[in-house]
């Protein structure tokens, strides 16, 4: 099977609040100084894509979209993990594109890719978690779409994958090709690379592609959408403490649960 | 002809109500654009006539209703063809999609299919001289970004529980039967089985995080955050010393050496608070903090704070979630 | 005539002839035996251990001589000295006979046959049976905990040894009082037992009949004995004296390093993956159990003991022989991963050892396999891994400044163009924890009050990429070593202070393999210096009763005990208790070896159990000099509710130079 997996490449999202800051003008994030890392779940699809890889054989490529000098050393890592390929969409503006505009031009790199099976994506990026990218890329690719996976096998042409739900899980029964968003879960924890995989990872190729010669894809669906800011809630720094007897303080906190809108 | 269309699904009765929500957001938004509001309702069995009415009762003047045996828990790919069909010749200026399993997976879809603008996830919806201004929240919860939509038509996804169900505005509703075919051989993604858990959510993907630590004295304490978590639709997690004492699972640590979580809400009870545990959980959008002590670390990054025994706090707060969440 | 005694008295010639065949026989036995042992050691890689002759013949002598670490369990230090020197002693006897009866030079005789060959031989006799009979009590009699029972071999051994011993004396007796020995008296034992056969009126066909055949039982138990050596836990007698020769002299925990352009096999998958000298290790030990009783590990209940490592690689060794037999793969089928994790590197167990044998380097050259061959490793500590290639640092959900404690100090900074004497290496475990940030501040002001001139790297220091070696990722922590040599080059820096023992240790032993070669102080050397210099005005009283927790990195890996302690007498009113283990037989805080990134769920936690040790003395502070050991012991007191508190010894010199009242 020839599996695609999209990687961004985020500031990491486990520092804490306090390094966590926002440009006021341009309501980017400040991404200078801090540790960029591959976003979440986008590891987990990785994951699968090499245990598919594993069990049938074929090709993973990852690709990904970004400013190609802070890019290519990071996601090493993909390759070192087991990834044939990597292909590089430099873009300098990658990180501030809406999910709808990347999509598109993720598509257009796919089709220049060419060959391919299935798409794999992690199921929300760590920074805007739009949840868009799979869904548009398989209307784009004219692909099956299933999104929040949790487990797949592949079963005879069609793929028999595990869906998070809200009851639940669903089990559903896909066609490929398809474009695929994957969760975390305890059958897909990204593997450590072995020694000889990192070294072997220098000499996977890398293909750098500049963001210009990607063709617009019709349906960039953050045309006509614009960020007008990005703010930091101000935050209270002293605890504000709930007073009176027990059930005056849980009648009083389930009231500012309510209010804060968390029930 | 409709300005603003709403979708609907009926594959169980609890989605009623948060249909409604969007039904709300739409009243909103019509107040300004002055058009109307229409729905689609999906689904299959008696149920949707009763969610008719109900569409009706809030405010929803066209009501277009497919009934299909395959509309049903989780089948985007049917919904998305009866949806596309019915919005094709429709044609509303703003689309409402409830971003819950099948909507945050219909909603994109949808909008390329319709060259829309989209935008997901929204928690808040306004109307600001013919555009719509939306917010959603990004950086797990971190920032809170405001994006004007000047496109049309747009198609918006909506987080659940983040808008008000609206108050009854009664109109005289009208009803449009829309035949659809779907062909269960075609769905390109098919739903074979539907494993209804109650769901133990797990952590990693938990909105509303309650939490215990040292003070919570036992595995007993841990049946109250359970039940607390239960009722905010959470998970229960811990800091390092009950899942050292064998009190909870080691799955459920949070901290350095355990998970990172950043839900929406973190509760953390009788946790004093140390650096390891914090560095698992800053990142929440709201922090509450039960704890005895006063000077217990915990508040120092705690937004709300109660002071008190936690057996004598979480029974009533529980009790008191329940009578607003409602039946 | 001059005082001596007849050789082969009673023994006919050819009794004297079969007496050579068999001698020669067990000698080609254990001739064998050895050279079988030989061929095995030699399947390892090469390692030079033979060189500089000085210092290793000075180790042989107060470790073997003079029982330097077997005196430190005194009770069988004494006995295995009496045994020992009783051995040497006859032995030394034996090889008298031989230059006088088979090289016919006749030394025996004379004064020398008199205090020596009789007097001398006849009392280091008696003692080296009494050490024997008291290694069997002890064993067998009261029951030691770290000494096994019911192995065959252990008993067969000193049951010979203790055979040969009383049948010697018999023979002795039967012979002096068969050949009226005009000097039998100069052989006390001997001639007691003459005068008991005197007294019991025993005709002298009957003495020549019981001489004779006690002769050669003596004569075949002796045989025995050699040819059992290569075979038997008496392949110490020959191996511990060349052990502790072997012994490495500079960075004993720390296995070869890995040149990553030649190297095929990364850590050791085999037995052929390690030196020589490790397989010659494994036939050195005698089972004695110090190293397990002394280690963290083992006493808290987790699934390592060193002495099993140690014999369950040695059983291996012996089923694949040469190398014919096909080889399983060390960690996993010979040494449970487990264990392998548990260990902290502490170096207890090779403080410990009599025959120095060296546990942690195999350890960790086992680690290295299971991390870049097979990569498996604890969940954990991948991930602090992870966060190491990520975010130059291994703590998951720390800040990204390394210089925040610095705040509203006038620290240089050497990416700020300033420039200083000294670098002061912060490092993650400092920098990045809130806990640690009081320490730095007082490190700081301490050396500020002193007049030093010091800078930091702030954001430019990353990690040494220590955890990541004794996790086993060798690669990785070269990859940050070249880095930070470049970044040190960069600046010139030449003198180094750091506030980790781990750093310390890792610039002292590790950079320099790599070609970054500073003068490295650990703060308490510095401090301690700067004590003595007196440069501090110590007015403050810190009354107080303290007891010091030694970093196993600063103590035990770095041979630094007395610096600290020295900071801590200089403390105007403080009152310093030990704890029982301390110093060499310091217990580990539980973090290193890169297990403060592991979660210890196994049996009791070791910082618990070492935070029982600092409360058990009765102190207040529990002084400690590595920000590691600061964080296990909160971490310690926290869990135990205790109020001992835990401060880091610049911490405490900080207050006293203040004037601050504890």
């Amino acid at each position: 099977m020839d599996i695609i997996v999209c990687l961004k490449q985020v500031v990491d999202p486990e520092l804490p609040q306090t390094e966590f800051a926002i440009e006021p003008a341009t309501g980017r994030q400040v991404r200078e100084g801090r540790p960029l890392v591959i976003s979440t779940y986008d590891e987990n699809a990785l994951e699968v894509a090499l245990q598919l890889k594993d069990r049938g054989g074929g090709k993973v490529t990852v690709l990904t979209l970004g400013p190609q000098a802070v890019i290519s050393d990071a996601f090493r890592l993909a390759l070192a993990m087991g990834a044939d390929e990597m292909v590089v969409v430099d873009d300098p503006r990658g990180p501030d594109r809406l999910g709808g505009e990347k999509a598109a031009i993720l598509a257009a790199a796919i089709r220049r890719i060419g060959r391919f099976d299935l798409v794999l994506t992690g199921c929300e990026s760590a920074d805007w978690t739009e949840r868009v990218v799979a869904p548009v890329l398989a209307e784009a690719l004219s692909a099956a779409c299933v999104t929040f996976v949790s487990r797949v096998e592949a079963a005879d042409g069609t793929l028999m994958v595990r869906r998070m739900a809200d009851e639940g899980f669903h089990r559903v029964e896909v066609r490929l090709p398809a474009v695929l968003s994957v969760a975390s879960d305890e059958s897909n924890r990204p593997r450590l690379p072995k020694l000889k995989d990192i070294l072997a990872a220098k000499r996977k190729p890398v293909h750098v592609w500049p963001v210009a010669d990607m063709p617009a894809a019709p349906g960039d669906l953050a045309a006509g959408v614009e960020v007008r800011e990005v703010v930091i809630p101000q935050r209270t720094t002293r605890c504000e403490f709930l007073e009176g007897e027990s059930a005056e303080q849980a009648a009083a906190l389930a009231q500012r649960l309510r209010d804060l809108k968390l029930l | 002809m409709p300005g603003i269309c709403v979708v609907a699904t009926v594959p169980d009765a609890a989605a009623i109500p948060s249909s409604l929500e969007l039904v709300g957001g739409a009243r909103a938004l019509d107040a300004s654009h002055g058009a109307g509001v229409s729905a689609v309702l999906m689904g299959t069995g008696p149920g949707l006539r009763e969610a008719t009415d109900e569409l009706h009762r809030h405010g929803v003047a066209t009501v277009y209703r497919c009934a299909h045996p395959l509309l049903t828990s989780g089948q985007v790919d049917a919904f998305l063809l009866a949806t596309e069909q019915v919005l094709r010749a429709a044609t509303p200026q703003v689309v409402l999609i409830r971003a819950d399993t099948v909507g945050r997976e219909l909603a994109p879809r949808l909008a390329v299919r319709l060259g829309a603008a989209l935008v997901t996830e929204c928690v808040e919806l306004a109307a600001e001289n013919g555009a719509i201004v939306a917010r959603r929240q990004t950086y797990g919860g971190r920032a809170l970004a405001t994006l004007v939509v000047t496109r049309r038509p747009a198609v918006l996804s909506v987080k659940p529980h983040s808008l008000e169900v609206p108050e009854p505005a009664p109109v005289p509703g009208r009803v449009e039967d829309v035949a659809v075919s779907i062909d269960a051989d075609t769905l390109p993604a098919r739903v074979c089985e539907v494993l209804r858990e109650e769901a133990e959510v797990g952590l990693d993907d938990a909105q509303v995080v309650v939490s215990g630590g040292r003070g919570v004295g036992g595995p007993e304490g841990f049946a109250l955050l359970k039940e607390l978590a239960a009722v905010l639709g959470g998970a229960v997690g811990a800091s390092r010393p009950p899942a050292d004492e064998g009190w909870v699972p080691i799955s459920w640590q949070i901290g350095q050496t355990g998970k990172t979580v950043r839900p929406a809400l973190y509760i953390a009870v009788a946790i004093s608070g140390a650096t390891q545990h914090v560095a698992g959980m800053s990142g929440s959008r709201t922090i509450v903090a039960i704890n005895r002590d006063p000077n217990a670390p915990i508040f120092s990054v705690a937004h709300l704070g109660i002071v008190g025994d936690y057996r004598a706090i979480v029974p009533p707060l529980v009790a008191r979630i329940k009578e607003l969440k409602g039946p | 005539m001059a005082p001596t005694r007849e050789v082969f008295w009673n023994i006919p010639r050819l009794g004297v002839v079969i007496m050579y065949l068999l001698a020669f026989a067990a000698v080609a036995v254990c001739g064998y035996g050895v050279y079988q042992h030989y061929r095995t050691w030699r399947r390892g890689k090469p390692a030079s251990r033979l060189t500089p002759v000085g210092p290793r013949l000075r180790a042989v002598v107060v470790h073997v001589l003079a029982h330097g670490r077997l005196l430190a369990d005194r009770v069988a230090g004494i006995y295995h000295a009496a045994l020992f020197w009783g051995f040497v002693f006859l032995f030394a006897g034996t090889l008298v006979v031989f230059v006088h009866q088979d090289l016919g030079l006749r030394i025996m005789q004379g004064p020398f046959y008199l205090y020596f060959q009789s007097a001398a031989l006849d009392l280091m006799g008696l003692a080296a049976a009494v050490g024997v009979a008291a290694a069997l009590v002890v064993r067998y009699g009261l029951g030691s905990p770290r000494l096994r029972r019911g192995i065959l071999s252990d008993a067969l051994v000193l049951w010979l040894f203790e055979g040969i011993l009383v049948t010697g004396f018999l023979v002795e007796g039967l012979r002096i009082a068969g050949t009226r020995d005009p000097w039998g008296p100069w052989s006390p034992v001997g001639y007691g037992i003459s005068g008991l056969i005197d007294a019991a009126a025993i005709s002298e066909a009957t003495i020549r009949l019981g001489h004779a055949g006690l002769w050669w039982l003596h004569f075949l138990l002796a045989m025995v004995f050699i040819a059992y050596i290569p075979f038997s836990k008496l392949f110490h007698l020959v191996l511990a004296p060349a052990n502790v020769y072997l012994q490495p002299l500079v960075n004993p925990a720390a296995p070869g390093r890995i040149d990553f352009d030649k190297a095929e096999r990364f850590g050791a998958a085999a037995l052929g993956d390690l030196t020589w000298k490790d397989l010659f290790d494994l036939d050195v030990c005698t089972e004695c159990g110090r190293c397990t009783a002394v280690c963290p590990a083992t006493a808290t209940g987790k699934p390592l003991s060193p002495m099993h490592v140690i014999l369950d690689l040695r059983e291996e060794m012996k089923r694949t022989g040469t190398g014919a037999a096909p080889g399983r793969v060390l960690a996993g089928d010979v040494i449970a991963p487990e264990a392998l994790w548990a260990c902290t590197t502490c170096m207890a167990c090779m403080e410990a050892c009599p025959v120095f044998i060296e546990h942690v380097p195999k350890i960790v050259e086992m680690r290295r396999h299971l991390v870049m061959e097979v990569a498996q490793m604890p969940d954990t500590m991948e991930d602090a891994l992870r966060s190491l290639e990520a975010r130059t640092h291994p703590f998951r959900g720390a800040g990204i400044s390394r210089a925040a404690w610095a705040e509203g100090l006038a620290v240089k900074k050497l990416p700020r163009g300033d420039r200083a004497e000294w670098l002061l290496w912060v490092g993650c475990a400092a920098a990045l924890h809130e806990r640690n940030h009081a320490t730095l501040r007082a490190l700081v002001r301490v050396l500020d009050a002193a007049g030093m001139d010091v800078a930091i790297l702030g954001d430019e220091e990353t990690c040494t990429g220590d955890p990541a070696r004794q996790m086993g990722n060798e690669y990785l922590f070269q990859t940050f070593a070249r880095q930070n040599i470049e970044t040190l080059d960069r600046y010139g820096v030449r003198k180094i202070v750091t506030l980790c023992p781990h750093c310390y240790n890792t610039f002292r032993h590790a950079y320099p393999e790599l070609g970054g070669h500073y003068e490295v102080w650990h703060h308490t050397q510095v401090l301690a210096r700067l004590v003595d210099e007196g440069r501090l005005a110590l007015t403050g009283s810190a009354a107080a009763t303290i007891t010091f927790h030694d970093p196993c990195y600063l103590g035990r890996h770095n041979g630094e005990y007395d610096a600290p302690r020295h900071i801590l007498q200089a403390l105007p009113g403080a009152r310093t208790r030990e704890m029982a283990q301390s110093r060499q037989k310091s217990f580990c805080c539980g973090a290193g070896g890169g297990l403060y990134w592991m979660e210890d769920r196994t049996g009791q936690r070791i910082n618990h159990v070492r935070t029982d040790h600092a409360v058990a003395t009765g102190a207040e502070i529990v002084a400690t000099a590595c920000p590691f050991c600061t964080l296990m012991l909160e971490d310690g007191v926290k869990a135990r509710g205790t109020s001992i508190r835990p401060m880091d010894v610049a911490e405490l010199l900080e207050r006293s130079l203040r004037g601050e009242h504890h």
